[in-house]
C-alpha cells in the first residue's frame, strides 16, 4: 500500500485529484488470488508510471480504473466521482468523456481510417466534441501532423500503416478533446528504444498542453525518468 | 448521434469484411429469389390457370359433373358424355338474357391435338387471361370448309407454316388408324400464343366438321360415301349435334338464373357451369403440393440465415479487439450488440433487394421465351400482398436470429476488461 504521488503545491478543496484509489481489491473468481493493489492519489495534469511485471494485475487495474471491470472492494474516485457507483451506461458515457485510451497493440478499429480513428471519441462525446472548439476533423489533423503522421496516411486503412503509426493513432485519439485522464498500457512494448522514447515524450508533452493526467503502465522500468511519479506494482497480491 | 454512429460504423464494418459477407450474402440472396421466385410464380401460374377461360360466363354440355365438363371444354382431357342437339343451340340463340354463343364440336383429332369445331364466334368472343382476345400470328380465320387455324403450340411442335395441307384422325389419340385422308385440310391461319390449352388444339369451322364425317355415320369410313373436296363444294352442312356452347350473358347478374333455367332445360338434360368457379375448385386440387414446394422454400432461407449466423459468429473472435477498443473508447455494450443488428439486417435488405432485382431481370428476358417455347405466360408486375409479406419477413427473421450474436456481442462486452479478452 505505498504510495508516492502526494504532490506538493496542491490542496484538495481546489480541484479533485485526476485519480484517487482506496483500498483496492479485486477477484477474477472464487478459486483465484485475490489481488490487492496500492491506494494512490494524482492531481490532475500529474503523470504516474506505473511499473509491474506481467501477471500483477496492471491491465485489472487498469480495467478498475476504467470502469469495465467491478471490484471486489475500496473506491476509485476519478475526478472526485465514485464511478462504481455510476449504473453501467454513466461509466460508459464517464469514460467516453473524460478518458483517453492506449493498449499495447491493435489499438485501431481496423475498418476506419486513420483519421475516422483519431475522431471516435467525439463522435462517442459531446464533451470531447466540444472541447476541441473546432471541426473534430480538424482537431485530428493537427493531432496527426503533431504527431508526425504524414498527411497521405490520413484517409488510409489504419491496417497499412507501420506499428509505431499506429501507436501514435492511437496517442492522437486518446488526447482529442483534452479528457482528463489517459490510460495507457504498455503502449512502446512493440517499439524499438528510439521510437519508444520519442513517443513518450510527443504524448507526455502534449498531454501537458491539455492538462491530461497520463497514467503510464509498462514493465520497462527504465521509462520512469519521463514521469512525475512511479509505483510499484505486484507485492501486494495476497 | 449514437444511431448515426453505429451505422456508419456499422456500414465500415460491412465493407472491410466485404469478400466473406459478399458470399453469405449471395447465399442468401440465392434463397431469397428461390422463395420470392416460387411464390410468384403460384400466384402467376394460379392467376393463369384461372384466366385460362375469361368473359365466357356459362360453359353448356350434356348432363355431367362440373369439371368433367370444364375438363374437355376447356383443358380438351377426357371426353364428352354425350353431345347436345343442334336445335337445342337454336333454342339458346333465342334467349334474349344470352349475348353471345360459342358452340364446339369436339371428337377429332390431329397428330395427338385435338380438333375443335366451331364458328367465327369463337374468334370474336372468345377471351383468355385479363380479357385478352385471340389474334392471328399470320394468315385469317377459316373461310372455307376445309380452312384450319392452329394453335401456336400445334404449329410450333408440328412445324407447320400457313398453306400446308394437313389430314386429320378420327377419334382422340396421337396415332390414328382413321384418317379422314380425302379431305386434307389448308392452314389458313396460327394463332399468337395464349399460355392457355387453346394453344394445343386446331380450329375448323362446324361445316369441316360436318363435312369430313359424311361417309363415317358407322365409326369407320365406307369407300365411295365419302366426300371429296370438290363434292363439298356445293353442298350446305347443318351439325345435328354439337358437344358444348359457351355463353356470354348481356347481365351477369342473371348468371344464375340462366344456369338454373338451363339445368332444369326440358328438351334434353343439360349441365351449365361457371368456369370461374370450376377452375377454382379445380386448382384447389393443386394447392397441396405447392404449398410443399413454399414450405422446402421456406427451409432454404431458414438454412442460409443459420450460415450467416455462423459467419457472424466466427467473425466475432477477430472483432474481439475491435470492440476492446471501442468499449474502451466509452462505446456501450448496446452501441456494441446494435452494430451487429444492423449488419445482419443490412446484409437481409441487400439480398432481398438484390433479389427483387434478379426477379425481375429474369422475368423481363424469360418471360417471352417462355411462352412461346413452353407456353407458360408470366409477366413483371407489382408484388401482392402476400408477397411482399414474404419478402418482409427475411429481414425480420435476420434481425431475430441477429438476437444471437448480438446477445453474446453484448454480455461479453459487458464482462470485458481493458485489453481485448480479459488478459490481466
Amino acid at each position: 500500500m505505498n504510495s508516492q504521488s502526494e504532490s506538493s503545491g496542491h490542496s484538495p478543496e481546489q480541484e479533485p485529484a485526476a485519480i484517487d484509489v482506496k483500498n483496492l481489491s479485486f477477484c477474477w473468481g472464487s478459486q483465484q488470488p485475490t489481488l490487492l493493489f496500492p491506494d494512490l492519489i494524482l492531481p490532475q495534469g500529474e503523470h504516474l508510471f506505473l511499473h509491474g511485471p506481467s501477471g500483477t494485475g496492471k491491465s485489472t487495474f487498469l480495467s478498475l480504473l476504467a470502469g469495465m471491470l467491478a471490484p471486489a472492494a475500496g473506491a476509485i474516485k476519478l475526478l472526485g466521482t465514485d464511478i462504481h457507483d455510476l449504473n453501467a451506461g454513466k461509466r460508459d458515457r464517464f469514460r467516453a468523456d473524460h478518458m483517453g485510451v492506449i493498449f499495447q497493440q491493435f489499438n485501431l478499429v481496423p475498418y476506419l481510417t486513420a483519421e475516422a480513428n483519431v475522431t471516435l471519441p467525439c463522435r462517442l462525446s459531446r464533451r470531447r466534441k466540444a472541447a476541441t472548439g473546432e471541426a473534430p476533423a480538424t482537431a485530428a489533423q493537427k493531432l496527426l501532423t503533431a504527431l508526425a503522421i504524414p498527411q497521405s496516411h490520413w484517409q488510409r486503412k489504419v491496417t497499412q500503416l507501420s506499428i509505431g503509426q499506429q501507436q501514435r493513432i492511437a496517442a492522437a485519439r486518446a488526447l482529442i478533446g483534452a479528457p482528463e485522464i489517459i490510460l495507457a498500457d504498455e503502449p512502446t512494448s512493440a517499439l524499438d528504444s528510439d521510437n519508444r522514447d520519442r513517443f513518450i515524450q510527443l504524448l507526455l508533452s502534449m498531454a501537458e498542453e491539455r492538462n491530461t493526467s497520463v497514467l503510464f503502465v509498462s514493465h520497462d522500468r527504465s521509462l520512469t525518468y519521463h514521469f512525475h511519479h512511479q509505483l510499484e506494482l505486484g507485492q501486494v497480491t495476497a | 448521434m449514437k444511431v448515426s454512429l453505429a451505422l456508419s460504423l456499422a456500414s465500415a464494418s460491412l465493407w472491410h469484411r466485404r469478400k466473406v459477407l459478399a458470399l453469405v450474402c449471395l447465399t442468401l440472396t440465392l434463397s431469397v429469389t428461390l422463395l420470392l421466385g416460387i411464390q410468384y410464380l403460384r400466384t402467376e401460374v394460379k392467376q393463369s390457370f384461372t384466366s385460362t377461360i375469361s368473359d365466357t360466363d356459362l360453359i353448356i354440355g350434356a348432363r355431367s359433373g362440373q369439371l368433367n365438363l370444364l375438363m374437355y371444354t376447356v383443358f380438351h382431357i377426357g371426353d364428352a358424355t354425350n353431345n347436345i342437339r343442334w336445335s337445342t343451340f337454336q333454342d339458346l340463340k333465342q334467349d334474349a338474357r344470352i349475348d353471345w354463343l360459342i358452340p364446339v364440336s369436339l371428337g377429332d383429332s390431329y397428330k395427338g391435338f385435338r380438333v375443335v369445331g366451331t364458328d367465327k364466334g369463337f374468334a370474336e368472343h372468345f377471351r383468355f387471361g385479363r380479357g385478352q382476345p385471340l389474334n392471328l400470328a399470320g394468315g385469317h380465320w377459316f373461310d372455307g370448309i376445309f380452312d384450319v387455324v392452329l394453335g401456336a403450340g400445334v404449329a410450333r411442335t408440328l412445324n407447320h407454316g400457313l398453306g400446308d395441307k394437313i389430314v386429320l384422325s378420327h377419334g382422340g389419340g396421337r396415332t390414328s388408324f382413321s384418317n379422314h385422308k380425302d379431305t386434307p385440310f389448308t392452314v389458313t391461319g396460327i394463332l399468337e400464343a395464349t399460355g392457355t390449352p387453346v394453344d394445343q388444339a386446331v380450329y375448323i369451322s362446324l361445316q369441316g366438321m360436318e363435312a369430313i364425317h359424311v361417309g363415317w355415320e358407322s365409326g369407320v369410313a365406307i369407300p365411295g360415301r365419302t366426300l371429296t373436296p370438290e363434292k363439298a363444294k356445293n353442298r350446305e352442312f347443318t351439325p345435328k349435334t354439337i358437344t358444348a356452347v359457351f355463353a356470354g350473358l348481356d347481365r351477369k347478374i342473371l348468371t344464375f338464373r340462366v344456369q338454373r333455367d338451363l339445368n332444369q332445360y326440358a328438351g334434353e338434360p343439360l349441365s351449365a357451369i361457371l368456369p370461374g368457379v370450376a377452375l377454382s375448385e379445380l386448382w384447389r386440387l393443386m394447392s397441396q403440393f405447392e404449398q410443399a414446394l413454399l414450405g422446402i422454400t421456406g427451409f432454404v432461407v431458414v438454412t442460409s440465415l443459420i450460415g450467416l449466423i455462423a459467419v457472424l459468429l466466427t467473425l466475432q473472435t477477430q472483432r474481439a479487439h475491435e470492440i476492446a477498443i471501442l468499449r474502451a473508447t466509452g462505446a456501450s455494450p448496446g452501441l456494441i450488440a446494435s452494430l451487429y443488428l444492423i449488419e445482419c439486417l443490412a446484409l437481409a435488405l441487400v439480398a432481398c433487394t438484390t433479389s427483387l432485382v434478379l426477379g425481375a431481370l429474369a422475368i423481363s428476358l424469360f418471360g417471352p421465351w417462355l411462352l412461346t417455347n413452353y407456353g407458360i405466360q408470366l409477366q413483371l408486375r407489382p408484388l401482392n400482398l402476400e408477397e411482399w409479406a414474404l419478402l418482409i419477413s427475411v429481414p425480420l427473421a435476420a434481425l431475430s436470429v441477429a438476437l444471437i450474436p448480438a446477445f453474446s456481442a453484448w454480455r461479453q462486452s459487458r464482462s470485458q476488461g481493458f485489453g481485448s479478452s480479459g488478459e490481466t
